[in-house]
């Protein structure tokens, strides 16, 4: 039993080949001996760090980086291209409502984007098997939504009636906010905020609480583990003997007993970080639209969390299970070793549908308002 | 058909027009004549809905431009001093494209009849308007105009630029339109081309109509003289 390692997998949807998250810097599946968790808790492979520097790209990448770009492109002279070209006086002479006629030439940018969109979308769910259930069609949703977002937004932007150098130049730097700028940020302030020394003291104190117990008198290490789990105490450690398995199993136990404050102390942290983190989406649609769509596709940090609570209650069974069979020395060949499969853990997108579409619905609400004021002011309500 | 009651402009502290006040009747044109900044572009842009009147009102039969601006911009046509059409279609693209706007659809030859009788070649009916000079464009907005059957027309200098034999054209259309009785205001510097074409002339000074004249009533030179002393 001390090299027997036993997986569990944190399963991954197939709607996460559209969404990676974090799955790339996570491990999926882990595999765990009977002795202390914590050790073993967070040894991974390692990856090439550059690689990861560089990011995926996957459907996520494209529409919350990419499609704003083309989107910009395309509504950013909706007025200024027809003042710069001359056509715009006798557009609005012609039309009875020149705003109608902005509407429509929208409209149909938005159609061919939307279009393009859903192809995607109806690409990845077959060449992915991505089952056509609610959380699909919510990630479709936000996804749609989070398309309109960036066409209010230029919206918005072309409503001030400025030139079509101004409109790029601000449809740029809004970008560069909302996509670079402002991630940055949060991801800084989550560090200075949140910082997790622990994550090293946790590693510290699981070595130091397992190895000093070698040196250590065997009682005490004994009685904290019948304090912990009683209903081991019929099992004691020969007097004449310097090691039993009794004994070393209480050692290992020592390891995550110490490490325990710490590895909470860290746990807690990450979940503030990411409560943090949903708390500033509420107010950018572009970072809540990508933390969307990771919780939906489970890539995200909540994932994670929960994957690592599993694990601890995995760890925890196969204990109850095997520790009472080696401490009364029950022979291996008794062990029906087959029926020990991978095991999988089930997570579930944990937002309610208001959390998942509010934001982007206020903010587009918001904007759609101002334009509207905007456009009066400029006289395109009328005519 | 086109009055303006004591209409009102002002951008700050510039008051760009000053108790406006006209009447054009059905059939009628009307020239406006003035220097630059003396306010016939802003007169036609109260009527057009393109800049709000500070007060009075511009009205085209009988309803008012502020409060019933979709009514009244059915009724209307305008020809700018210059027109510009999408490049990348051809004459008749621009024509369907610009009637559509209007809400009226029309077939290719009746689209080719409109852009015939405004005085343009059949060979550059389907020739790319980025191709087209001045003249042939101002020739499609004329084509525009009447395709939309408007009773009120609006032209702001439509003729600068023009080479004489196209104005000429361009004033026999304007004549022809008003037999068929579109009411015309028309913003010129051209003093000859206004009286040609003009039953009724105006000549503006600084946002105001200082004189109204029968066209029939005084001759090109003595209009001359007189706008020369009115400005």
């Amino acid at each position: 039993m001390y090299y027997l390692k036993f997986g569990l997998e944190n399963q991954v949807p197939n709607l996460a080949g559209l969404a990676i998250g974090q799955r790339d810097v996570y491990p999926g599946v882990q595999s765990l001996t009977i002795r202390n968790l914590e050790e073993q808790r967070y040894t991974i492979d390692l990856v090439n760090p550059l690689f990861q520097l560089l990011g995926t790209m996957d459907f996520s990448f494209v529409l919350i980086y990419l499609f704003p770009l083309v989107i910009i492109s395309f509504g950013f002279n909706l007025i200024s291209e027809e003042k710069e070209s001359g056509t715009w006086s006798l557009v609005r002479s012609q039309s009875t409502s020149a705003l109608l006629f902005l509407k429509y030439k929208l409209g149909i940018r938005l159609l061919s984007i939307l279009v393009t969109l859903l192809c995607l979308l109806a690409i990845g769910k077959v060449y992915l098997a991505i089952p056509l259930d609610r959380h699909f069609l919510t990630f479709v949703l936000v996804s749609i939504l989070y398309v309109l977002f960036w066409f209010v937004l230029t919206w918005w932007v072309v409503s001030f009636n400025w030139s079509s150098s101004q409109n790029a130049q601000t449809l740029l730097s809004l970008w560069v906010f909302l996509l670079l700028i402002i991630p940055a940020a949060v991801a800084s302030l989550q560090r200075i905020w949140f910082p997790i020394p622990e994550a090293l003291t946790a590693v510290m104190e699981n070595r130091e609480g397992y190895h000093s117990q070698w040196d250590l008198p065997k009682g005490p290490t004994l009685d904290k583990f019948y304090q912990k789990y009683p209903q081991y105490a019929s099992f004691t450690h020969p007097e004449d003997k310097d090691f039993s398995w009794l004994w070393y199993y209480a050692m290992q136990q020592q390891g995550d007993e110490q490490a325990a404050p710490q590895v909470k102390a860290m746990q807690s942290k990450l979940a503030e970080r990411q409560k943090f983190a949903e708390q500033t989406a509420w107010f950018l649609p572009s970072l809540h639209a990508q933390m969307t769509l990771s919780m939906l596709s489970l890539s995200d940090l909540q994932n994670y969390l929960n994957y690592l609570a599993a694990m601890e209650e995995f760890h925890e069974q196969l204990k109850g299970y095997f520790l009472p069979k080696v401490f009364d020395g029950t022979p291996v060949a008794n062990e029906k070793w087959e029926a020990f499969q991978l095991e999988k853990f089930h997570d579930k997108p944990s937002k309610s549908i208001i959390e998942i579409f509010a934001p982007l619905v206020i903010v587009i609400l918001c904007l759609l308002l101002w334009a509207t004021f905007n456009y009066k002011k400029i006289g395109l309500n009328k005519n | 058909m086109i009055e303006a009651k004591h209409l009102f402009k002002r951008y700050g502290d510039h008051v760009a027009l000053q108790d406006l006040n006209l009447k054009i009747e059905e059939g009628e044109i009307m020239a406006l004549l003035g220097q630059n900044g003396a306010g016939k572009t802003t007169t036609i842009n109260c009527f057009m809905g393109f800049v709000e009147p500070s007060s009075g009102e511009a009205s085209i039969a009988g309803l008012s431009v502020s409060s019933h601006p979709e009514e009244t911009k059915k009724l209307l046509a305008y020809i700018p001093e210059t027109v510009m059409l999408y490049p990348n279609l051809s004459g008749i693209e621009n024509l369907a494209f610009f009637s559509a706007l209007a809400g009226l659809q029309y077939k290719d030859a009746e689209l080719r009849a409109y852009l015939s009788k405004s005085g343009l070649q059949e060979v550059a009916h389907s020739q790319r308007v980025g191709g087209y000079s001045k003249g042939m464009r101002q020739k499609v907005g004329i084509a525009i105009a009447v395709a939309k059957k408007a009773k009120a027309l609006f032209l702001d200098e439509p003729t600068s630029g023009l080479d004489p034999k196209a104005s000429n054209e361009f004033s026999t259309i304007l004549k022809e339109l008003s037999v068929q009785g579109t009411a015309i205001l028309m913003a010129t510097h051209d003093i000859f081309r206004a009286k040609e074409v003009a039953h009724k002339i105006g000549i503006m000074r600084d946002g105001q109509l200082v004189t109204v004249l029968e066209a029939n009533d005084i001759s090109a030179n003595e209009l001359e003289s007189l706008y020369l002393k009115s400005i």
